[in-house]
């Protein structure tokens, strides 16, 4: 008997041995050495963090100008074909999803490099550092100045901020998104470099302060409302732009948007692109007459049209008519921006390849900050801020005077006076570039006839109108958050 | 005196021992029964004293066993140990003095050893030999490995190969007793004869048929759970090319859905409906016990029985695997006995079921006219063909798009077969080649594949085994349905473009669509089919080697590891002739490359113990320790802008534009599991089993989960009641409950990733950026969907066996489903994925067998239906989730097919066409601002029952559901004298089918269908096609505008047709040749056959076949049919030979 049970002793052991002894595979993922990378371990060298500054710019091109069609939210101004005053509750969503969407990846390098990610690595002295934190800095102003003129105050997120998964937290004030725009904008001017040798897409200093000329005129007016403070900030920057004679127009309006002109003297900051990376599909904005047939989505309001005085700039910017076709024989009835479509090869506009650059800070734009700036802090025009207009209007008429579309020297104009042409030149010269509707909220002018069009759409009009309603998922899992005025609240409990 | 056969009698030892010297008693008796040892009286030395003459039986042993070594047993049923015995003498040897004590009684003993058995001596009578041979009574073929027992005893033996058998009995009366797994079991008295035929016949019920369940097999009868079963014989009896194909119909509960005609396309397979959203809801396949394989290359011949396990019960033991159903195949092995080679060939000719009504020339022509003259703003417009083009196509004809696209195509089918073994060894070997042509020229799909099983028998207790099948697939085939673009899809574009266009040109070249009338920015679709070169090669790899060792009577551990490899490897160029890869700046050609390789390897180790206590305790448990890895390695491609279009794809280096992406991931699940069968007298079972999962993809708070089941069954004709009526031959009760789950979370899905490929060409000039941003955010939690499964079951079976019938209702609820869910979008992300959501299927499934006849006229009915009814209970806080079902063109962007909470799935939205508005509805036509002859809407009131005379949002509404009421599935084998013929009908019922391609084939601006003829006219207002209104009557009518306001107007009603349908999936006239006319030139068997797949299908759908689902990313998406590839019908001829 005791041999025997030996025996069974022994089958049960060499079971179990067999059966549970084999070699447990371990179920731990571990994500640092594999092959996937996390956020926690990213941003540890300086090309991966170009590669999350590529990656943020990444995640609003196409919301602005590719196949996103957001920039509909801005059908309401006069420019783009359509819009009727009825803003819905959904209206700029995906505008609002993507700069956030890019603000994550910034606010992540941010907090990487103050966490010193980048300190285990000798080479990497802070002269090294400073202009990766300044364009992450950059690229969140130029993000949450987009975000504060559609919205107004919003949820203002840093690298300094709890996971806002976890931490709901109230909208902030629109002078408090400012104030971190302005004091990103300073870190960039101080700590961008000049020129980016060979790498004409990144952000330089004078980016940076031309953008800071472009928030400060924008804080002067609506709805900070802060007058000649923030005007002569603005007219201060812009000149230091200006001064540093590293820009100039290009001579010839029709030249301005050739491809071969994407990094010239007067391009700033753009969407880049590439033939890997289109920044826009060159048929959406175009008629369906126009080379083997465009889509015609993105179209201009012709009384845009009909409002320009005949010169060569408003041939080099709009499509008013094709193969002999005027527009109003297309099949939309409308004229097109031409900077989008037609300075690319008919080949490539066929295959819907377009390596165009989509402008979004031009040294004209600069110009005419200065202008109006220094307009509004002289209280009339002075003789600068003049010839910076006339420099502009000049190149639109082809260096020739145009009587339609004269130069302001010699003439005696008020400060409105002058006001307003500088603003009717911004309209003109920057159209398609969605400057325009932010011209209109500064200025509250979107109830003017000379903006809205239309008597039957101005019976739509409310100041409310000037800001985009809040996303109602947003609302839903944050109750925190506010509606702006005008808008269904979605907020839990609130009455819709 | 100790009575050891009682189990009681040892409270204070371990059990171990307990087992143990109970095994050895009963191996005891087996033996002395088995081999009739006769009793022995070994010279024994000590000696007894007794204190008495006359005892009783019990005192004799009492002093035997305390004055020596010995024990002695006995069956307390045989041996009276009460009784009184005489002793010659009170002091003697133990042997003489049980020889004197057992004189005068019927009992006699044995010494073995030192144990001492009683036994009745009349188990000892001189035995008489009885040989025979043992037939199958409808083939009379030899029966091989039938047991012979004698009735009452353990005394057995089984026929030898050419069916004869030979026993030895003892007494007169004895009865023989034939069993053989599959027939029925016959008892014959002995009576004297020495010599016995026996017969034995089928057993339709097949109770005793063996069922193969997730790690192992059990008798049919046994079985707890609900488990369909189908014999690889009768998925073959069927010429198809595939076994999922060949499963459709062929089993209640199981919905099998042909995706595509495609040759080598995929099939949807649903076991019991749909639990999971996002997480998938394709069953587990395993194949011979290796998890994750797939059917497409597997050889249908090469399989024994295929088994889907559908409730919890049966399941479960999968774990978090096992929430969509399991199919179990097992493949065949070689028997002992007669090599046996066998050779099929079948070859077919397949064709396109319908073509779809289109317009010929001349009609095409007139309709273009009629509504290029409704465009009469400024004038007359031009018509857009003249009187004399028309008069050529009267006299000339035009192209007829379909003919030139589809063909009659061939499919050839060589099956080869060797097999045979001996005790010691068996083996298996199979090739099989298919060459599939598809209908649509240009598309082909070809599979070789070979297997060889083999298993040896190393000692008595150890045998081993190895299963390898490899296989290769190619095919080629363009873009159809869902994939690519429709601007190059030749079955989109065929029926819709323009029969006045020849295919080439006046210059030879493919030709272009004509301006004006027809899809103007379209492709030629013969260019589409025939130019683009695709070239797809799959190679898969499966290896399964079995180590069994049988540690124990009863108890054994079978040890498996095996691995699949399959190495993708595609290669696609479309050339300058085609849309894809038309010439741009100069530059020409789209091409990609797929290469990846996949791996799973697994590990499993399972212990089986199996037992009969007494008559009546059956125990069966497993034990199991398992782990499974998966590992992908892919990389692919995609290729623009060549250079030379000679070359292609195939010189990389002459592409001016490449994108490349590359992934590799891997998932471990480590598992043990455990199940228990127990049944008391074959008559009360149960069954519970546990399966704990570790998954590498499960979130770090959740990395294992724990998934049981149990189940009970009552086997109602085992009562004594129900026998004694005779009716049922089987009836069973049967009730489950499990949770089973699905790990549809990809690896690394719960931790926070960055994700590439988010590029931008920050630095400026012409090279791109490589961006990296977060992809999304973590989720510690992360788990398992899981199912829990109830299910009442009941199986009957009347008249011998010859009606049998099995009904389930089922009810699963699934919860923690894996969705995203949202997270405020300031966040930076959208959505994360987390267990929230849940949905409910419940069902009824019948089926019914019968052998109405069974003479010489045979008649075999085979009847399953199945109701399935699911709900999608909560989504996680969302009232719905929208599906794109379109690629653009459609205007199918939003929301046409939802889920929503507390609906069922597969619904369709949109708007209600109630056909045109008739002349004599004029004034309420005009209160929407139309015409008579225009589209009439379904105005949808509003809670307070208004209407608003607008047709917008508001009037949305469930237009259609793509689930059916019920699936069924009816075989008939039918067979006389040399004559079978199969018939198996296939149907579906009560499904709607949205037939997106008509909103482009009757639309206004370019419509060929033959509808167009059809549209409303004053004299033709009962149609559903609008009238063709001009400019100038429309303005004339100074309507108000603006009250029709429909987004995306194609997800209407008119598109949403009943899909129902009943099909004669296949009909087979089948002749086997009389045996004795072919048994002299050396073959077997031999077997001819004609069938038909697909001949006959009657169904009110009006596309090229109601059968049809072209998104197939989600279930929710199902019951689109979007110029999908069309189902062909075949004809074949084939033979099967047996050597």
């Amino acid at each position: 008997m005791n041999k025997n049970m030996n025996n069974t002793a022994r089958y049960f052991l060499i079971v179990l041995l067999v059966t549970f002894a084999f070699s447990c595979n371990k179920l731990d993922e571990d994500p640092d050495t594999f092959a996937f990378a996390t956020p926690g371990t990213f941003y540890s060298t300086q090309t991966q963090i170009e590669g999350g500054l590529a990656g943020s710019m990444n995640k609003i091109w196409d919301s602005w100008v590719g196949y996103g069609y957001d920039e509909a939210a801005f059908v309401n101004d006069d420019q783009l074909d359509g819009g009727n005053l009825v803003i819905g509750d959904n209206h700029a969503d995906e505008l609002w999803d993507a700069h956030y969407a890019s603000l994550l990846n910034l606010n992540a390098i941010l907090s990487a490099i103050k966490n010193g990610s980048l300190s285990w690595d000798p080479d990497m002295t802070p002269e090294m550092i400073d202009p990766l934190v300044a364009q992450a800095k950059f690229l969140r102003a130029f993000n949450y100045f987009y975000l504060v003129r559609m919205f107004g105050g919003v949820p203002l997120i840093t690298e300094d901020t709890p996971d806002p998964t976890l931490n709901p937290m109230p909208r902030a004030s629109v002078a408090e998104v400012y104030s971190l725009i302005t004091e990103d904008l300073s870190f960039a001017e101080n700590f961008l470099p000049e020129i980016w040798q060979g790498m004409p897409g990144r952000p330089t200093l004078y980016t940076a302060k031309a953008l800071l000329a472009k928030v400060h005129l924008t804080m002067a007016g609506y709805p900070l409302n802060l007058g000649i403070p923030e005007y002569t900030m603005a007219r201060d920057k812009a000149w230091e732009v200006i001064s540093s004679g590293k820009f100039s127009l290009i001579q010839n309006c029709e030249d301005v948007f050739k491809s071969s002109n994407k990094y010239s003297s007067e391009m700033l900051f753009s969407f880049n692109s590439t033939y890997d990376d289109l920044a826009t599909d060159p048929q959406i904005w175009t008629s369906e007459d126009y080379g083997d047939g465009g889509w015609g989505d993105k179209a201009t309001d012709p009384y845009f049209e009909q409002n320009w005085p005949a010169q060569p700039r408003k041939d080099a910017y709009l499509l008013t008519d094709w193969n002999g076709m005027h527009y109003t024989e297309f099949y939309e009835q409308t004229p097109f921006f031409k900077k989008y479509f037609f300075y690319i090869s008919m080949d490539d506009f066929n295959g819907a390849n377009s390596p165009q650059n989509i402008p979004l800070l031009r040294y004209p734009d600069v110009l005419l900050i200065y202008a109006e700036a220094a307009n509004q802090v002289n209280g009339s025009p002075t003789a600068e801020a003049e010839s910076r207009l006339d420099e502009v209007i000049d190149r639109a008429n082809g260096h020739v005077a145009n009587v339609n579309h004269p130069l302001t020297s010699g003439a005696a104009l008020s400060m409105q006076q002058f006001d307003d042409r500088v603003l009717q030149e911004r309209s003109w010269e920057l159209c398609g570039e969605f400057d325009r509707w932010f011209d209109i909220v500064r200025k509250r002018i979107l109830d003017s006839p000379a903006v809205t069009y239309r008597q039957e759409d101005l019976i739509n009009f409310s100041t409310d109108d000037y800001l985009f309603p809040i996303p109602e998922i947003d609302q839903t899992l944050n109750p925190l958050l506010e509606q702006n005025p005008g808008y269904t609240d979605f907020r839990p409990g609130t009455a819709k | 005196m100790k009575n050891y056969l009682f189990l009681g009698v040892f409270p204070n030892k371990k059990c171990l021992q307990k087992i143990l010297l109970i095994m050895r008693l009963t191996t005891i008796f087996l033996i002395l029964a088995t081999f009739q040892i006769m009793a022995i009286g070994y010279g024994q030395s000590g000696m007894i004293r007794f204190t008495d003459e006359a005892q009783t039986l019990s005192a004799i042993i009492e002093a035997i066993e305390s004055q020596s070594d010995y024990k002695i047993f006995y069956k307390t049923d045989q041996v009276d140990v009460t009784q009184v015995v005489n002793l010659e003498s009170d002091e003697t040897s133990v042997s003489s003095a049980l020889t004197s004590a057992l004189k005068g009684t019927e009992l006699t003993y044995v010494i073995m050893d030192k144990l001492i058995v009683f036994a009745p001596a009349d188990n000892l009578l001189q035995p008489t030999k009885v040989t025979g041979t043992i037939r199958d009574a409808s083939t009379n073929e030899p029966l091989i490995g039938v047991n012979v027992v004698i009735e009452g005893s353990n005394a057995g033996v089984i026929s030898d190969l050419n069916g004869q058998f030979a026993i030895e009995v003892r007494d007169e009366k004895s009865v023989l007793v034939f069993s053989y797994i599959g027939y029925i079991t016959e008892k014959i008295p002995v009576a004297g004869q020495s010599a016995i035929q026996v017969s034995l016949a089928p057993d339709i019920t097949s109770l005793e048929e063996v069922v193969v369940v997730g790690y192992g097999t059990q008798k049919k009868s046994d079985l707890t759970g609900a488990i369909s079963s189908v014999k690889g014989k009768d998925l073959v009896q069927l010429p198809m090319q595939r076994v999922d194909q060949a499963l459709q119909g062929r089993a209640a509960g199981v919905m099998v859905v042909n995706q595509a005609g495609a040759p080598g396309s995929n099939t949807t397979i649903r076991i019991r409906g749909m639990n999971s959203i996002s997480g998938g809801n394709n069953a587990l396949i395993v194949i011979d016990g290796i998890q994750g394989d797939n059917l497409n290359s597997l050889n249908p011949n090469d399989i024994e029985s295929l088994e889907v396990l559908k409730d919890a019960s049966a399941t479960a033991i999968y774990g978090s695997k096992g929430a969509n159903g399991v199919i179990l195949i097992t493949t065949k092995t070689g028997k002992a006995g007669k090599s046996v080679l066998e050779y099929s060939l079948n070859y077919g000719f397949q064709k396109i079921r319908r073509k779809l009504p289109v317009m010929n020339a001349v009609d095409y022509a007139m309709i273009a006219n009629e509504i290029a003259a409704l465009n009469n703003k400024n004038g007359t417009p031009e018509p857009y063909y003249t009187n004399e083009e028309i008069q050529g196509y009267r006299e000339n004809g035009g192209t007829d798009w379909q003919d030139e696209i589809y063909r009659t195509a061939p499919v050839l089918n060589h099956q080869l077969s060797a097999s045979g073994g001996s005790e010691k060894i068996r083996y298996l070997i199979s090739g099989g080649y298919l060459n599939q042509q598809g209908i649509l020229i240009n598309t082909n799909y070809k599979r070789f594949s070979l297997r060889a099983n083999v298993s040896a028998n190393i000692t008595k207790k150890i045998s081993m085994g190895l299963n390898w099948a490899g296989s290769k697939e190619s095919g080629n085939s363009t873009n159809y349905g869902n994939s690519g673009t429709f601007l190059s899809s030749p079955v989109n574009l065929a029926p819709r473009w323009s029969p006045t266009v020849p295919v080439y040109d006046a210059e030879g070249f493919y030709s272009d669509p004509r301006d004006g009338y027809g899809p103007y920015d379209t492709h030629n679709p013969v260019a589409g089919a025939r130019e683009p070169e695709i070239i797809l090669n799959t190679i898969r790899n499966t290896v399964n080697a079995f180590l069994e060792y049988k540690i124990l009577e009863g108890l054994s551990l079978r040890i498996t590891g095996g691995a699949i490899t399959r190495n993708r490897n595609d290669f696609s160029y479309y050339n300058a002739k085609t849309y894809e890869g038309r010439p741009k700046g100069g530059l020409v050609g789209y091409g990609t490359i797929d290469e990846g390789l996949s791996t799973t390897y697994q590990n499993t180790n399972l212990l089986t113990y199996d037992r009969t206590f007494g008559a009546n305790h059956h125990f069966t448990g497993i034990l199991v320790a398992e782990q499974l890895v998966e590992k992908f390695n892919g990389s692919n491609l995609d290729a623009t802008n060549f250079l030379s279009d000679k070359t292609g794809i195939y010189d990389l280096s002459g592409a001016a534009l490449i994108h490349n992406y590359s992934t590799r991931d891997e998932r471990v699940l480590n598992s043990y599991l455990s199940r228990i069968n127990y049944s008391f007298a074959s008559k009360y079972l149960i069954t519970a089993s546990i399966r704990a999962d570790g998954s590498s993809v499960f979130g770090a708070n959740n990395k294992w989960g724990y998934f049981p089941s149990g189940s009970v069954a009552w086997r109602v004709s085992e009562e004594s009641f129900i026998k004694t009526m005779g009716l049922f031959s089987d009836l069973k009760l049967r009730a489950s409950y499990g949770v089973t789950g699905n790990q549809g979370i990809s690896p690394y899905g719960s931790f926070a990733a960055m994700t590439s490929g988010v590029n931008y060409p920050y630095n400026g000039y012409d090279a791109t950026d490589v961006g990296y941003a977060i992809g999304r955010v973590g989720n510690p939690n992360l788990k398992w969907e899981s199912t829990a499964q109830t299910d009442f079951g009941i199986d009957v079976g009347v008249f011998r066996g010859r009606l049998s019938a099995t009904v389930d209702y089922y009810i699963k609820n699934t919860d923690n489903l894996l969705l995203q869910s949202d997270l405020p979008r300031y966040s930076g992300i959208k959505t994360k994925l987390a267990n929230v959501g849940s949905t409910r299927n419940k069902g009824v499934e019948v089926s019914v067998s019968s052998d109405p006849f069974v003479g010489k006229f045979k008649w075999n009915s085979g009847f399953n239906i199945s109701f399935n009814r699911n709900t999608v209970v909560d989504l996680g806080g969302k009232s719905e989730l929208t599906y794109k079902t379109t690629q653009g063109g459609y205007g199918l962007n939003t929301a046409f097919m939802r889920l929503r909470v507390g609906e069922p799935w597969g619904q369709m939205y949109g708007w209600e066409c109630l056909g045109t508005w008739k002349q004599s509805e004029a004034e309420e036509a005009a209160l929407y601002g139309q015409l008579p002859g225009d589209q009439k809407w379904r105005d949808v009131p509003d809670a307070e029952g208004n209407i608003d005379h607008k047709i917008n949002n508001s009037d949305i509404k469930v237009i259609g559901n793509a689930m059916p009421d019920f699936i069924f599935g009816w075989t008939n084998r039918f067979s006389w004298k040399s004559f079978d013929l199969t018939v198996l009908l296939q149907g579906s019922q009560g499904n709607d089918v949205f037939n997106m391609g008509r909103i482009r084939l009757e639309s206004m601006g370019e419509g060929s269908s033959t509808r167009m003829l059809d549209h409303w006219t004053p004299t033709n207002q009962d149609t559903d096609v609008p009238a063709f209104i001009d400019y100038q009557t429309r303005t004339a009518a100074g309507l108000v505008s603006g009250r029709i306001n429909m987004k995306e107007p194609g997800r209407n009603s008119r598109w949403v047709e009943d899909g129902s349908y009943v099909r004669v999936k296949n009909i087979t006239l089948a002749y086997t040749i009389p045996e004795t006319l072919i048994s002299r030139i050396g073959i077997t068997r031999l077997r001819v056959y004609f069938s038909g797949t697909n001949l006959l299908t009657f169904t009110k759908y009006s596309g090229y076949d109601p059968e049809v689902s072209s998104f197939n990313s989600s279930d929710a998406m199902m019951g689109i049919d979007y110029s999908n590839y069309p189902t062909a019908r075949t004809v074949t001829f084939g033979l099967d030979l047996t050597l």
